[in-house]
This record gives structure tokens, C-alpha cells and sequence, in this order.
């Protein structure tokens, strides 16, 4: 392999390197959690529930 | 009664206030690595309350609340126990728990309590969980969560367990998992309402596991922002505050009334140093007079924990339930 052949190597994978990282990042930044409950709600529990 | 509180911090302060103010302890001795800091708190109590120094135990201290930051409060619980006094540990630091739940043997020998992380989360998180427990035949799976930080230690240690290995229980298997991956949707009380969590490097699992026999899956998650986890592995980038604001937790319960499945969701309210102040301060006054027994645990596995729960109430960290979604089967 000649000195061309491999600076284009070098320069391959690190473009490849850059785009995993930025897909990686993108996912991890943005990535969806899920949905909040549609229905219900929150109580104070009191005497008897307390029993 | 005379009970040593190690840590005049924001949680330390408000465990001395309490059992100032219960009017069951006659001195709270208060000692602190900043020596300064521990004066003025005894300053600020005033009378029946006295300053201290060094991690020696006497003979005539009745119980040890441990307040100090994370990773400093294992040795110090060792010498109470070997002096025979009970210990109420608020580390929330998961290799300070391990080390904390090797006490078992020596408390057990010792005949003295080791109730180890009083907080809020673990903690209040364990009593709700405890709590829950009675209305199934069968609990399957707990998953706990939690949001806010309290003094500037905890946030630390909030910063810390982002970037931490979170541990959860699988089938019967402890599980290592990346910290900050496992995102999930919880939904707080309002009006905090739902926020991203992750898994971290909290201790949750192994305070809850050995209290649920036959349980599958234990999972703890705290929340944080998109800043939180991408600067996680990095130091703070800014001296965290002197306390953070109001936080919640929440505790999901899954298991079985018959052949009926069920989740059941619990959790509160409260800004997290003022929920580990009352949670401390109640669970030392349940030590002193005489309800927990002899060994190391968490509050999950307290004695009458119902008594327990309704004094953290009557401070005003109110328990909720989460109403509309108990059935799914």
C-alpha cells in the first residue's frame, strides 16, 4: 500500500469515526423516553390509608 | 437521651432541629470536619445542643445519626456498633452501602440496629415500597426513582452516580448497567409531573432485594437533563449550590392479588435535604425507642414501618399514591 492508499485509509476512518460518534450522540441527547399517563392522578395518603 | 449527629450539612442541620424540637432527646451533639460550621449550627439550636469533635463514641450517646458526605461514614458506623450503639447511616453511595451492610454480623452480635440510608431516596422510597408490598400477595418488580438533589454532598454524589455503574436485579442476578443509559419516562408528583431518568450508581437495589423475597427485577433510576449526562463524566463544571430546589421520588411496584396482576405507584414530594432531615430524625427516634431490630438494613426492612411512615408524614413529607392505573390485567 503506498503512501496515497494510506493517508485515504486514515481519512476513511476518521469520517467513519466522526459520523458513529455524532449518530451516538444525536441518540443519546434526543432519544425518546416514553409517554406520561394519559388518565389518573396523584394522592396524599391520610389516616386510614395509613392504618 | 443524647444522640451524635456526624454532618452539620443541609440534612445533618435539619436532623438536629427535629429531634431538638420532638422533645425526646435532651442533647443533640453535633460535630463536623468544618469545625466552624458545626458551632454555628449549635449556635443557631441553642440550648440542648452541645459541640463535638473526633469520631470517638462515648459510652453515654444512645444513638449515631450519620450526615457526613458520602464514602466517610462506614469506619465511623463500625465504632458505634463495636460501642454498642445504634447507627442511622443517610449514605447514598453504593459502595458505602455495601461496606455499611457487612455491619450485619457485628450489629447482630452487638444487638444494636444499623438503619442504613435514611434519606429520601434510598429511604422514604423504601418505606413506600414496604408499604405497597402489604396490598400484594407477591411483589415481582420494584423500580424506583428519583429527582432533585439536596445539599452541595449530594449533589456531588448525584454528579457522580450519572457516570457511575448502576446495578440492578434481574432474575434472581445482579445486573451491571451503564449509568446514564436505560432512559424512562417517570411521572412524579406534580408539579414536578414526568421526567427523563436514568440508570446511576445508586444503591437502591441492594438495600430493597433482601427484604422482598422472590422478587425479579429491582431497577433505581434518578433523573437528569441532556446538560447532566454529557458533562457527567466531566468534574462539576460549577461548585454546586447550597441546595437544590424541590424534588420528588417515586416508587412502582409490580406484582400479584391472586391470579391478578397489579403496579401500584407511590411516591412524594419535598426538597430533598428537608425529606432526609425528617426521614433521619424520625427513623433515630424509632431506634431510641426501641422499635427496630437488631442487624443492618434499609427502611424497607424496619419493624412496624407503618409508625414509622406516619411520623415522616406528620413532618410534612406527605406519602402519595398514584390513582388510576393499579389494575392491568
Amino acid at each position: 500500500m503506498g503512501g496515497r492508499g494510506l493517508l485515504t485509509l486514515i481519512r476513511r476512518a476518521m469520517v467513519a469515526l466522526f459520523a458513529g460518534v455524532s449518530v451516538a450522540a444525536a441518540i443519546r441527547v434526543r432519544g425518546s423516553g416514553g409517554v406520561p399517563p394519559q388518565k389518573g392522578g396523584w394522592r396524599a395518603l391520610e389516616g386510614s390509608d395509613l392504618q | 437521651m443524647r444522640v451524635v449527629i456526624f454532618g452539620a450539612g443541609a440534612t445533618g442541620a435539619r436532623v438536629a432541629r427535629q429531634l431538638r424540637s420532638s422533645g425526646k432527646v435532651a442533647c443533640v451533639e453535633i460535630r463536623d470536619q468544618q469545625e466552624s460550621k458545626a458551632r454555628l449550627l449549635v449556635e443557631t439550636l441553642g440550648s440542648g445542643t452541645e459541640f463535638g469533635e473526633g469520631r470517638q463514641i462515648g459510652g453515654d450517646t444512645d444513638a449515631v445519626v450519620l450526615a457526613t458526605p458520602p464514602g466517610s461514614q462506614a469506619a465511623v458506623a463500625r465504632r458505634a456498633v463495636h460501642r454498642g450503639v445504634p447507627v442511622v447511616a443517610t449514605s447514598n453511595q453504593m459502595s458505602e452501602v455495601r461496606r455499611l451492610l457487612t455491619l450485619e454480623q457485628e450489629a447482630l452480635h452487638h444487638r444494636v440496629p444499623v438503619v442504613i440510608g435514611a434519606g429520601f431516596m434510598p429511604g422514604l422510597t423504601g418505606l413506600l415500597a414496604r408499604h405497597a408490598a402489604t396490598e400484594l400477595d407477591q411483589v415481582d418488580e420494584i423500580h424506583v426513582a428519583k429527582v432533585g438533589t439536596g445539599g452541595p454532598a449530594c449533589a456531588r454524589q448525584h454528579h457522580r452516580a450519572l457516570s457511575s455503574t448502576g446495578l440492578d436485579w434481574r432474575d434472581g442476578k445482579w445486573t451491571r448497567r451503564a449509568g446514564g443509559s436505560g432512559r424512562e419516562l417517570a411521572y412524579f408528583p406534580d408539579p414536578i409531573g414526568g421526567r427523563d431518568c436514568y440508570r446511576a450508581g445508586l444503591p437502591d437495589a441492594l438495600l430493597l432485594v433482601p427484604e422482598f423475597v422472590g422478587v425479579e427485577r429491582v431497577t433505581a433510576r434518578q433523573a437528569a437533563t441532556r446538560r447532566d449526562r454529557l458533562t457527567a463524566p466531566l468534574p462539576m463544571l460549577r461548585p454546586p449550590h447550597a441546595e437544590g430546589g424541590i424534588g420528588a421520588v417515586r416508587v412502582e411496584l409490580r406484582g400479584r392479588v391472586g391470579i391478578e396482576r397489579r403496579v401500584l405507584v407511590m411516591g412524594a414530594i419535598e426538597r430533598p435535604a428537608v425529606a432526609a432531615g425528617a426521614v433521619a430524625a424520625c427513623t433515630t427516634l424509632h431506634v431510641l425507642a426501641g422499635a427496630a431490630a437488631p442487624g443492618a438494613y434499609g427502611l424497607a426492612g424496619i419493624a412496624d414501618h407503618l409508625t414509622l411512615l406516619r411520623a415522616v408524614g406528620d413532618c410534612g413529607v406527605r406519602p402519595m399514591r398514584f390513582e388510576g392505573m393499579t389494575t392491568f390485567l
